[in-house]
Parts: C-alpha cells; structure tokens; sequence
C-alpha cells in the first residue's frame, strides 16, 4: 500500500458570508478579500507542511493545479514540486515526487508540461510520479480559453507528444492539430526508463476509464463528492472494465484521494477538524458552480444525457456549499475521527474497493500549518502503519510507482515507443 | 437560383470531399431563402410567417442535425465552417437566395457574404456576433448560468415568452434529450468562437456586396444595440433597424415587428 500526502495551497481567511455575498469560488475578487501577507503565509505553511510529511515517512508529496481561483492557488503544480524535488534530494528523503493535476486538455504548450516533469525527474533522480488530468471547465475553458468541445482531443494529442518527446530516440517534427513542432528534441529526458509512471485522475466517465486501462496508466479517483455514495459506483465501474477488457486485477493501478482529520478522540477530531472541513466545502468546492464545471460541449452529448438521467457519481456536490459537517462525514466527504474511526473507515474502503493508493489529503480549507501538522503527525504515527501492510502479502508488482522507489515499470518499457504521429 | 419548389422537410448536402452532410429544415413555398439560426433547432413565430412567401432554408449547424451529433468534429474552425456551407449552399442551387442570419448564424451569414461577394441577393442580419467592443463585451452566455439566460435573452426576461422559452417539456424523457440537445448545440457554436465572438470579422465586412439590413433589438444584453452602428459603418449602403421593448430574440420577442421589418426589405 502506498499513502501519499496530499496538499493544496487555498487561501484560509475569506469571510463566513462568502457564499452569500460572491458567486463562486473561480471567479473571487483578489484585492477586496485578500492579504498579500496571509497569501505568502499560505505557500510558507504549505511547503512546510509537505517537508513535514516527508520526514513523517509519507510515500509521495502531492500536489495539483487549479488556475484563478481561491481554493488552490497553484496555477502550476510544477513550482512547488521543483522545490520539493530539491529539499528532498537534499535530506535523503526517499518520496515521490508527484504533481498530480497538470491538465493536459488546458495546456497549450505541452511540450513544456514534457519539459518541466523531465527536469523535475532529473532533480529528484528518478522520483518524479506524474498525473494527467483532463481539466476542468473553469480552468481549462475559461481560464485558458479552450473551447469546451476542444478540451478531449487536445487532451489525447498533448499526451501522446508529450509520451514521445520523453522517449524518441531521435529528433522528429510534430504535426497537430493543436501544436506543431519543426523539431521535437528535448533536454533533459527523465531519468526513469522508459518515463515516470503517468496518472490520469478521472471522475468515472466509462470513455475515460476505458482509456486509462487501454494505455496502462494509473487511475486516481478523488472522494470529495461523498465517497460513501460515490465510490462503490466508481470502483465497481473500473473493476468491471477490467474484467471486461480483460486486463490484470492490480489494486496499485487505482489511487483514491480521501480528506482526513484525526484527533485522540472521536469528540475531539470534530472540534477540531469540522469548522475546516466545512470551509473547504462550502468555500472551495461547493462554491464552484455546476455551469462552471460543465460547460457547452465540454461532455460529450451521450455523457450529459447519462448524467441527467442518473446524476449520482456527483455525489453530495449539488449541495455542497451548504452542507453542515454532519452531512459531510455522513457521506464520506470527510472522514474524521480518532485513530481507530479512521483507520477502520479507511481500510474498509481499501480492501473493498481494492484501492492500492490513498492520497491523504491533511490540510483543508482554513486549517492553520500547527493543526495540519498534528494531523500529519497523528496519522503517521497511529493511521500509517495500519495501513502500510494491507496489500503487502498477495500483491503484484507496483506498475505505476518509480523503480527507485520500490516500482516496476517494465510494462511501459515494453509499450514505449508507440505513438508515432500526431492527431492531425 | 432556383428554389420555387414545393415545400418539403428537409434537404442535405454531402460536402468536403464526402465527409460531411449538411442539413437544412425547409419550410414553405415560394422563391428560396437562407436562414442561419443562433444555435440549435427552435421553434420560431418568425419562420411561420416567412414561409408564407418563402421556401426556407434552415440551416443546421454541423452538430446540431437530428441524430449526427459528432458531424461538427469534420471542421477544425471556422474558415472550415464558411466553406463547408458554401458548397452546401451551391450544391443545393441556394447560391444568390437572400439570407438571414441571427447572432451566430448572423456572423456565419456575414463570413460567407464577405468571402463570396455573389452568395446572397440580400442580407438580414439579426444581432449578428462577430465584433468585440472593450467598453461594451458581448456577453459571455455561452457559460452562464440557466438561470442567467431569461435576462441576457429578452428584454422581459419575466414575461411569457421568456417564460416559455425556459420551460423544460412536461415529459422527463423529453426533459433530458431537450437539455443535452441545447447544451450540445451550444457547445457546437462554442467550437467556433470561444471564448470571445471576434475572429476578425472586422477586417472582412467591407467586401459584403450584398445590400444589408441589420436589425437589432433596443434592450439587447446578450450582444448590445452599439453594435449595430460598427457594423453598419463598414458595410456599405447597410441599412439599421432597431425594434424597441426587444431583446436578443427579436423572432420571438416581436415577431410581428421583426418581420415586417424583414418582409419590407426582402420586397
């Protein structure tokens, strides 16, 4: 089992009648809700608290991207990771390296999302894990202004180039249909061989999960919308395209973000994790919109037919922004509780779900760095361990992890190589 | 031109090279007319009245025709767009009908008439998109909120044509294939003008030969009346019409206004 530390950047101080008085949470005014001071702290707590988990013994360091907007101020995930690539090299600490949101479908310059992760694998020395989302409506099509019918195909095409410019052996030109290159010819590669483990992190489109097991990447699925609800639709979907395609059961394949708060008792983690846990909701998430998210186009025909006639993969999402912390631990949102509440929670959905990769997400919403690292603490030294063993025995091998960390990536050596050309 | 046919349902063209249908709704009899519409397929007052003198020809968007969904893929953008409707135009012996285009549609019909001087007798161009003023953006409705839209669209966003204009259909069945189908037809104008209306338009109407109505409702706040003067100073001899208590929706909101307007200058 791998456990990775999940952490976003949001800005903690925006006030209780937030949602009365501002749209959403993509389109807050900076100036008039902000302090250029708190703004800085939020970086400085956020590293740390990442630097943090990873002497707490933590599998990897996540992180993601979200453009213009309050709740994650990351427009580019490469940034914080670069650093963490560094201090981590530097104090021998053995994690991964993992940006997990660089949106390929928002990208308009893939070649540099190639170009970034290369150094990235070179300064970690082979400890770089990558994720590939497709993007969101508000950040790819509004903030990046690529046509909602456009997100998917630039998707597919960015990520083919960038899988070939990792690994030509020799210089080639690009002819797509959204870049075209005289000359592709990257320096540096990355140093893992073929490339870094890639993951696609999916909301449960049976297209896309379809997708993620034909190219043999990993598939992370984030718990936000109630996991209680969503999460047996999701997994039994992915593991019954497995079995339909065919494809090797192997719970490493599957990551699974949960937010987490941990106290000594049950009584106690509420106290202290429900007015954070509801600011993450109701100030981040649930104050993005559903028109903000699903723009014109930006789903397929069949897939928003699909959604209207059964909308439950959203989960809690349609009322989130008023949702009070019971409704949030009741449907999974949040799991919060003493150790032992936790971990049982957790293992179950673990083993039932046959989950190989939890992303912990410690920090969230308005939480201070001292409270977030008595979280991390916590769950390092009473959650941890419980889960560490639970696929140890009867596993197979770890695809989608890098080698220098335990992985193997022969099955993407043996695929390398295959795109040979653009989408055009 | 050719065009004095009965009335029949619908007519296709097979364009570039065989890869793409176009389709068009026809309506009525008489000489041939050319109608762009906005985005997907709506019932329209205005189309009523028009067939009464005209065999009209509706065009549908790439996307938008009744069980092809996936057709817009065949076009990169919009020059791909312009042409493939061109032909379609000439392969159904259209060529020299007048047209009439509403706000995408209106832009659509303005592309082909400054690229091919000879495609139209005559030109309606309704609150057509194209331009880009700072001071006055064209407002972004295209991810607005639902509940949005009655205000951007009519000038009385709380009266009965608004009204009905949002009301889902009683069936949910029909609800649902309703809802995909307007969001996909968005989706499918997006394709060629997002996230800002403004390709360069600007650059190209002085080669519109055809002569030009431009008609525009007084309360528009989707696409503001300012354009209409843009418009008309750099198409030649054009001529301005606005409709007072109108909005976006001139067909709906005043059809009788509208059409008049329309038949005054198609005679």
């Amino acid at each position: 089992m791998k456990v990775t530390y999940f952490q976003q950047v949001p800005y903690r101080h925006l006030p209780p009648d937030f949602a009365e008085r501002y749209e959403s949470v993509v389109s807050t005014p900076y100036h008039a809700l902000t302090r250029p001071e708190q703004v800085a702290d939020a970086f400085q707590d956020a590293m740390g608290e990442l630097m943090h988990a990873a002497r707490a013994g933590f599998d990897a360091l996540v992180v993601t991207e979200h453009g213009q907007c309050s709740y994650d101020m990351v427009p580019n995930p490469d940034l914080l990771a670069a650093a963490l690539a560094h201090a981590t090299e530097a104090e021998g600490l053995s994690t991964a390296i993992y940006p997990l949101g660089r949106s390929l479908g928002k990208a308009r310059e893939p070649l540099r999302v190639a170009e970034e992760h290369a150094v990235l694998d070179c300064m970690s020395r082979g400890r770089l894990v990558c994720g590939f989302p497709i993007g969101l409506g508000y950040d790819a099509n509004v903030n990046n202004g690529v046509p909602p019918m456009e997100t998917r195909p630039r998707y597919d095409e960015n990520l083919r180039l960038i899988l070939r410019s990792w690994t030509a052996r020799e210089p080639f030109a690009w002819n797509g249909r959204h870049s075209q290159h005289r000359m592709v010819n990257l320096w540096p590669r990355p140093m893992q061989d073929p490339h870094p483990p890639v993951w696609i992190t999916a909301t449960g489109n049976p297209r896309t999960i379809e997708f993620i097991l034909e190219s043999g990447f990993g598939f992370n699925y984030f718990g936000w919308f109630g996991a209680r609800t969503t999460a047996p639709r999701i997994f039994e979907r992915f593991w019954g395209t497995v079995d339909a395609l065919g494809k090797p059961v192997n719970p490493y394949q599957v990551g699974f973000m949960q937010l987490i708060g941990v106290a000594e008792t049950d009584e106690k983690a509420e106290k202290l994790y429900a007015e954070h846990a509801e600011y993450f909701f109701q100030r981040g998430l649930g104050s993005v919109p559903m028109e903000r998210m699903m723009l014109p186009g930006g789903i397929d025909i069949r897939g928003v037919e699909a959604l209207l006639r059964d909308p439950g993969d959203t989960g809690l999402y349609a009322r989130m922004r008023t949702a009070p912390f019971r409704d949030l631990a009741e449907t999974g949102c949040a799991i919060v509780g003493s150790p032992d509440t936790v971990a049982e929670q957790l293992i179950d959905i673990i083993k039932r779900h046959r989950i190989g990769n939890l992303h912990a997400m410690l920090q969230f919403g308005s939480m201070p760095a001292e409270l977030t690292k008595f979280n991390i603490d916590l769950f390092a030294a009473e959650v941890l361990p419980r889960l560490k063993g639970i696929w140890r025995d009867d596993a197979p091998p770890h695809h989608w992890w890098p080698e220098r960390l335990g992985g193997d990536l022969s099955p993407l050596r043996a695929a390398a190589g295959a795109v040979t050309g653009g989408l055009r | 031109m050719t065009g004095q046919k009965a009335a029949v349902e619908r007519r296709e063209a097979r364009v570039c090279a065989g890869r793409l249908r176009i389709g068009f709704r026809v309506v009525g009899s008489g000489p041939g007319l050319v109608y762009f519409q906005a985005g997907g397929p709506a019932p329209c007052p205005l189309l009523d009245r028009l067939a009464e003198d005209f065999t009209v020809h509706v065009l549908e968007l790439p996307g938008t025709s009744p069980g092809d969904p996936y057709a817009v893929r065949e076009l990169d953008g919009l020059w791909d767009l312009v042409l493939a409707c061109e032909e379609a135009l000439r392969a159904l012996e259209l060529t020299g009908a007048p047209a009439i285009g509403h706000g995408f549609g209106g832009m659509l019909a303005a592309e082909i008439a400054a690229c091919y001087p000879e495609a139209f007798a005559k030109l309606v161009l309704v609150a057509p998109l194209g331009l880009w003023l700072d001071e006055t953006p064209v407002a972004d409705w295209m991810a607005a909120a639902p509940t949005e839209l009655p205000r951007l669209l009519f000038a009385d966003p709380e009266g009965p044509v608004a009204r009905a204009a949002v009301t889902p259909p009683d069936d949910p069945e029909a609800a649902i294939t309703a809802a995909s189908a307007s969001l996909w037809a968005t989706g499918c104008v997006a394709k060629f003008i997002w996230p800002i209306p403004d390709r360069g338009l600007a650059g190209r109407l002085h080669r519109i030969a055809a002569p030009t109505l431009l008609l525009w409702g007084e309360q528009d706040r989707l696409n503001p009346v300012v354009y209409a003067e843009e418009f008309a100073r750099r198409i030649a001899g054009s001529v301005v019409k606005t409709i007072p208590e109108c909005g976006h929706m001139p067909q709906w909101e005043q059809p009788a206004d509208t059409h008049h307007a329309i038949a005054d200058f198609l005679s």
